[in-house]
């Protein structure tokens, strides 16, 4: 926001700069008022940095943010090979649509964490769960922006079509799917988000109620520095390492959207 | 920071119509899920539609449906009012102020990302298990959005609304509660929507780890028990009072800047 608003005749490293002071600021604060008034568990800037060196250098944070990566990107792709074809076709038919909103509108209320129970009963506590409560999260998202983006098609390019003969399979490929892209890019980048919140949360959950049960992972990790060795400053460790990854992934998705859809983004 | 997405849903052509297709679709729902059911033959695993609603009738009866559901609720009112006291004024002042913005920004950007649901353990170190956990959680949850839609609201105002009323002779006080307010009100509220459900969301979470009442701890309870057809009830419940509260937001959405539908 700062970056696109700022006055012109400021350079970056100084916009950048006034916008470090205050967090560093803050950190020095946080480094002096622990070391006056802490107590030997108290976090410390300078210790988490060095549980961070550890924690890279052991190899146990890189491990568990793969595994929950790798969950996450399972259970988005289920998501969307479900929830990108059925949206195209529940915005391009009115009667499809009639027929699949009650059921989408009655579960999309439903946060996905709710199901966690569920899918601990079906599934257990292993991957296959964590799989599941990313897929339903990120399903929603992704199903309403692809109806959304389905529904908005010209009608004049859907006439030309049906004009030049067109049948129903080629008209999808041709005209919906193309106009649909900017709003399933967005979609995407929603379920995203979400399932990355969804899979801390699983992993966390499965976590306490499974007694730590070696299903890994980053929200799992998180769990056993709270529960069994209580280690604040690698709880911080993860936290950060939790919102880096989440900013990441959204770049990375936004920058794609970019390359691909140059009309999509403001 | 990108706009605020939010998926509309169509209107319903006529309310009678549309009310007798989702109970046909919903039928046919039940009706598969009782097929599956009687073909796994589980109870445990997949009850039946009508246990679940015995069960949720007799939950309902014990009145423990509603006081579970009465507790996260106030929770989330209260983290939503929380949430709206820190981020409306602050949100106020970094629209307006491109300085102080420039300042306070890049810090609320870098916390931004860590979502609510990630500062669970560290909270439960801090507060324990009890009432202060989740509001924090929620509280969290619902700040961020509140804030980005109260900066972007101001951000829309129009430019000349404030120079003319300057002109005029207006004192600042007065043109923030009168001129920017209700022009930044209908981003506002879709960045309230938003926060509102976030922050359900996280009740779920935050309940079901740490707190010793509310929905997502009465789910995880009946779990433990085996007894499905009653996480099946509360989950239902979860989604009615998610369902109400988003109804509710966008209720209070069109009372106070009706003419933000025609815009958006």
């Amino acid at each position: 926001m700062t970056a696109t608003l700022a006055l012109r005749d400021d350079t970056w490293w100084r916009q950048a700069g006034i916008g470090l002071l205050l967090p560093i600021a803050l950190l020095i604060v946080w480094q002096l008022v622990g070391t006056a008034f802490g107590t030997v568990r108290t976090p410390l800037p300078t210790n988490i940095v060095k549980a961070a060196g550890v924690m890279i250098a052991s190899g146990d944070l890189p491990e568990a943010l793969l595994q929950s990566l790798g969950r996450v990107f399972g259970g988005f792709l289920l998501a969307a090979t479900i929830a990108i074809p059925l949206g195209l076709l529940m915005g391009y038919s009115r009667a499809v649509e009639r027929n699949l909103d009650p059921v989408v509108e009655t579960f999309r209320p439903i946060a996905a964490i709710a199901i966690l129970p569920l899918a601990i009963l079906w599934l257990g506590t292993g991957t296959s769960a964590a799989v599941a409560i990313v897929a339903y999260a990120a399903f929603f998202p992704l199903i309403v922006n692809t109806v959304a983006g389905a529904k908005n098609v010209n009608p004049t390019l859907l006439r030309a079509a049906a004009t030049m003969g067109l049948d129903r399979m080629a008209t999808i490929r041709t005209v919906v799917i193309p106009a649909a892209l900017p709003s399933i890019g967005v979609g995407l980048r929603i379920g995203m988000g979400v399932g990355w919140t969804a899979i801390v949360a699983a992993e966390l959950a499965v976590g306490a109620k499974a007694g730590g049960g070696g299903s890994g992972g980053i929200g799992q990790m998180m769990f056993v520095f709270y529960a069994y060795s209580i280690e604040l400053n690698r709880i911080i460790v993860c936290m950060v390492a939790v919102g880096l990854v989440a900013l990441v992934l959204d770049r990375i998705l936004r920058a794609m959207m970019r390359k691909l859809m140059p009309w999509a983004l403001p | 920071m990108a706009t605020l997405p939010i998926a509309t849903t169509a209107p319903a052509p006529r309310r009678t119509w549309g009310a007798l297709v989702y109970l046909r679709t919903m039928l046919v729902f039940a009706a598969v899920w009782a097929f599956v059911a009687w073909w796994t033959d589980n109870p445990i695993l997949l009850p039946s539609p009508l246990a679940v609603l015995e069960a949720a009738i007799a939950l309902a009866r014990d009145l423990e449906l509603f006081e579970h559901a009465g507790i996260s609720l106030g929770r989330m009112v209260v983290s939503i009012a929380i949430a709206c006291a820190l981020a409306i004024p602050l949100g106020l002042a970094m629209g307006l102020n491109r300085r102080f913005d420039r300042i306070v920004d890049p810090t609320f950007e870098l916390l931004r990302p860590i979502s609510g649901i990630a500062w669970i353990p560290l909270a439960l170190f801090i507060f324990g298990i009890g009432n202060a956990l989740p509001v924090f959680i929620m509280t969290y949850a619902a700040f961020f959005p509140i804030l980005v839609g109260t900066v972007a609201g101001v951000r829309t105002v129009d430019r000349r609304l404030i120079d003319v009323a300057r002109t005029m002779g207006v004192p600042q006080r007065t043109i923030v509660t009168r001129v920017v307010i209700p022009a930044a009100l209908p981003t506002l509220l879709v960045a309230l929507r938003l926060g509102v459900a976030l922050s359900w969301t996280a009740v779920v979470a935050a309940e079901l780890i740490g707190a010793p009442s509310g929905l997502g701890y009465a789910v995880e309870w009946y779990r433990e028990l085996l007894a499905t057809p009653q996480v099946m009830s509360f989950i239902a419940m979860i989604g009615v009072i998610g369902y109400t509260c988003d109804t509710a937001v966008r209720w209070l959405n069109r009372r106070l800047a009706p003419w933000a539908e025609a815009r958006r």
